[in-house]
């Protein structure tokens, strides 16, 4: 179909504050589906996902883009993925003598030298000494004697540094142990957890000791609990501690993993609202990839990942045929990417201009079965609808009329929220005009988030409750500008009696004034 | 004809009341006085004579409506003001004659003191006079709390605290002001009743003495002394008749200050904020005329920042009593009309960085 055979779609003016209605219209969709999506989109093989985790492929280097999807989506890839490797049997904790209530450990060391005096002070400060867990129970010794010679020696258990691959153990000996953590209330699955990660895996199959272990994020000495705003792991502070490594295009080089999620994640909906408005509900890497056990979401994972947040928006998009297809799935990150998730809004429906359609976007050739081509979703600018439906489908129609069905509705909430202001601007109490639009903006989200199920006749229902709403709380706008003006205009009614009068009063005054001067 | 009869039972009624009054020597006491051509009263005591008056009336009517709870207060309000007829109007002229009565009460008292008119014999009067602007503060202070929005909350919040800073007694005036430890349904009971009960007959009382002081004292003349003991020498300043010369320019004024209050309640009406959320200070404000004391306690410890404009205040009310030089001419009193100035313009640059603030 040529450009001009399609049907038009009317142009729309996006003023900043249609622009600001349309994202507190938008808010809670966006709290919805978008919320969440910082997932690596070429995600069917984890090892694929990761740019060719090292485990599986080590100096691989895929032309994965962490803010874009890159890998085919093919649900059989995932039986292709490699069988986790079983984490190490759990160390027993270090056994040493009670300390008591001395500690010769930070005696000696906090005089030593400046190093070991703030290595001290990191324990002392840390949630670890809080909680009676001193030196000995990582480094092994005894901690009664200030002789090094008696309280480092071998024949007390001295340990010293635990190296890279046995902090794992070492810290896994106390927080797997169900007993040792039962007073802190703290889970015991991280170890287990842990060793399935991409990064436990790379340590266990390869012996990489580059990959992070506890200490990377937790700190050694210094150990704080999550919730301590100081601590590494805290949400708003997690972004920066996984790019510490992941930002490092030189650590990152051998991997063949990409170094620009950090920068395309801050640019992102969850990234704003995480570092800009501090927002601890807004998903981290953490909350996609998972901590102890990071790796990327697969495609078959992704709609759950999303939906562990977007909870009503995945049970929508559970009922629609997209869903439903196997071969051509389009999941969350079709339409709205990674990293780079961003405000969703009505250009998610169309190209300005049709694109150039191939039909190895959505058939494998080789059988002609429906099959999505990932590579297509890689710019934002073709998440859009009508990168697979064409304008001569029946789809591409159905499509349309759910665009325009939301689109009147936006615009008629739009117009009541700029009548809204209009009345407020001039002082007017709108209290009954704002319960109006709120109810229309409750509609026109439930219509936005309907969209997800791709139901022409359930969006043009709720987009019509939206948009009688939105009229309705228009009208009760439009009225108070209406009353504004009358009293405008007997305001000045009443002024031209008051001149009236005091010009009468002049008058008279004068007179009597000639009066009192002729006396 | 017509004239001449109407006239005729004008006067017949004029005196049947008089026959059963004897009022008429009283009514032409007080309205028949002279004053001297020299005064320059600029109005002001009787434009917020006036605005009294307004709030009087609007504050009536507005109390029919009224509910002084704090789960009634808002929706009453917003009733009144969006429902009421005209609710809209007689609510914003009370909003805005509120702030402008406080305004001319103290140009009022600028002017007295820059043209020297405490002085003797006037010195009970700038005393009855400096209570009510006190008066008048404290309707303003009652008053902001009783739409129970976020801004009239969180302002007596501010407000409330403020006057809890007070050393030796500032607890006891905070729970006294607050009835509680918080702004509750307790503090708008009594702030409810002080401001239509106790502060308007406190006012119509003091107000009276002061005009009945006013009348018999006469208004100053400020371009000399008060003589102590009248004679031929001394008491040739030209006069004029109060009534109706004087009343007439008054009246003009009045009709002024109402235009004003019609274009201020009809371009910028009485708002209403969200609804007082005790969770959420999002208006730490106290209104534009304390805002003065609130932007001084910035800059001064806490304690000689409240203590400061008490004390200034205490020292403004005796002040006739301190300055017992006789010259009224602002030109020979350069020290005193120059710290004023000065302290005025500080009160007005710190309300100016209060509001931007």
């Amino acid at each position: 179909m040529s450009p001009d055979a399609r049907p038009r779609r009317s142009p729309r003016v996006v003023t900043p504050a249609r622009r600001l209605l349309r994202l507190a219209a938008t808010g809670l969709v966006a709290g919805g589906l978008w919320f969440g999506l910082a997932v690596t989109a070429s995600a069917e093989d984890p090892t694929a996902a990761t740019g060719g985790s090292p485990a599986a492929s080590p100096g691989a280097s895929p032309a994965a883009s962490s803010g874009t999807a890159t890998a085919t989506a093919s649900p059989g890839a995932s039986s292709s993925a490699a069988p986790l490797v079983s984490a190490p049997p759990v160390p027993t904790p270090i056994a040493h003598p009670p300390a008591g209530d001395t500690n010769g450990c930070v005696d000696c060391h906090s005089a030593v030298n400046d190093k070991q005096a703030e290595i001290s002070a990191a324990w002392e400060a840390s949630v670890h000494a809080g909680a009676d867990v001193g030196c000995a129970d990582c480094h092994g010794g005894d901690p009664r004697s200030d002789q090094i010679t008696v309280g480092m020696s071998t024949e007390a258990g001295f340990l010293g540094t635990p190296d890279r691959t046995q902090t794992v153990g070492v810290c896994g000996s106390c927080h797997a142990n169900v007993e040792v953590m039962r007073p802190y209330n703290l889970a015991t699955d991280q170890y287990a957890k842990y060793w399935s990660s991409v990064h436990g895996q790379r340590l266990a199959t390869a012996n990489d000791t580059r990959v992070a272990v506890c200490t990377d994020c937790h700190g050694s000495h210094d150990v704080r609990k999550v919730s301590d705003p100081n601590a590494k792991v805290f949400p708003l502070n997690v972004p920066e501690l996984c790019a510490s490594c992941h930002a490092d295009a030189r650590r990152m080089e051998p991997y063949g993993i990409p170094t620009d999620q950090f920068e395309i994640y801050a640019g992102s909906v969850h990234g704003k609202a995480l570092l800009e408005e501090q927002d601890v509900r807004a998903p981290s890497c953490a909350s996609c990839h998972g901590s102890h056990d990071a790796k990327p979401p697969r495609a078959t994972e992704v709609v759950d990942v999303c939906g562990k947040c977007h909870t009503a928006t995945q049970e929508l998009y559970e009922q629609s045929r997209h869903a439903q297809l196997e071969q051509a799935a389009p999941k969350c990150w079709t339409c709205h990417g990674t990293h780079d998730v961003s405000q969703p809004g009505p250009r998610l429906f169309f190209h300005p201009e049709d694109p150039d359609y191939e039909c190895s976007t959505c058939h494998d050739l080789t059988n002609r079965t429906l099959r999505l081509e990932i590579d297509r979703f890689a710019n934002e600018a073709d998440r859009r609808c009508d990168t697979c439906h064409h304008p001569d489908s029946q789809i591409y129609a159905q499509v349309q009329g759910i665009a325009d069905a939301l689109g009147g509705a936006e615009g008629a909430f739009e117009a009541a929220g700029m009548r809204i202001e209009d009345a407020a601007r001039l002082g007017m109490i709108t209290a009954d005009a704002e319960v109006g639009i709120a109810q229309a903006r409750t509609s026109l989200i439930q219509a936005q988030a309907a969209v997800h199920t791709t139901k022409l006749k359930l969006v043009s229902d709720l987009s019509t409750d939206a948009r009688i709403k939105a009229d309705e709380a228009q009208a009760m706008a439009v009225a108070k500008v209406d009353e504004s003006t009358f009293r405008r205009q007997a305001m000045i009614v009443v002024l031209a009696l008051i001149a009236l009068s005091v010009v009468f009063l002049v008058i008279i005054k004068r007179q009597l004034d000639r009066e009192l001067e002729g006396r | 004809m017509a004239t001449g009869q109407t006239a005729g039972g004008s006067r017949r009624t004029t005196r049947w009341l008089d026959d059963r009054t004897r009022l008429a020597p009283v009514l032409a006491a007080m309205v028949h006085v002279r004053i001297p051509m020299t005064a320059r009263t600029w109005y002001f005591g009787g434009i917020a004579l006036f605005l009294f008056g307004i709030q009087v009336v609007t504050g009536t009517l507005l109390a029919l409506y009224y509910k002084p709870t704090p789960e009634a207060a808002y929706e009453s309000v917003q009733f009144i003001t969006s429902d009421v007829s005209f609710g809209w109007l007689i609510r914003s002229v009370h909003h805005w004659a509120a702030n402008l009565m406080i305004l001319f009460v103290v140009l009022h008292l600028l002017r007295v003191f820059f043209q020297a008119a405490y002085k003797y014999p006037r010195e009970v009067t700038w005393v009855v006079g400096c209570g009510l602007l006190l008066l008048t503060l404290g309707f303003g202070f009652t008053g902001y709390l009783l739409p129970w929005d976020q801004r009239a909350y969180w302002a007596t919040v501010v407000g409330t605290e403020i006057a809890g800073g007070v050393p030796v007694i500032g607890d006891s005036l905070l729970l006294l002001l607050r009835g509680g430890s918080d702004v509750s349904g307790a503090t708008m009971s009594r702030f409810f009743g002080i401001h239509v009960l106790v502060l308007p007959l406190a006012l119509g009382g003091m107000l009276a003495l002061h005009l009945v002081l006013v009348h018999q004292l006469g208004l100053a003349n400020p371009k000399k002394p008060e003589p102590r003991v009248r004679t031929a020498d001394n008491d040739d300043e030209p006069l004029r008749p109060f009534f109706p010369h004087y009343i007439l320019d008054e009246l003009v004024a009045w009709y002024i200050l109402l235009a004003v209050l019609v274009v201020l309640a009809s371009l910028y009406p009485a708002t209403l904020e969200e609804p007082a959320n005790i969770l959420d200070a999002g208006h730490p404000k106290p209104e534009w005329y304390y805002l003065a004391v609130y932007e001084m306690l910035k800059f001064l410890p806490k304690d000689i920042g409240i203590l400061a404009p008490i004390v200034g205040l205490g020292v403004v009310i005796v002040w006739p009593f301190l300055d017992r030089s006789p010259e009224v001419l602002a030109r020979r009193r350069k020290v005193v009309v120059g710290g004023a100035t000065l302290i005025v313009l500080a009160l007005v640059f710190l309300t100016w960085r209060g509001y931007v603030a």
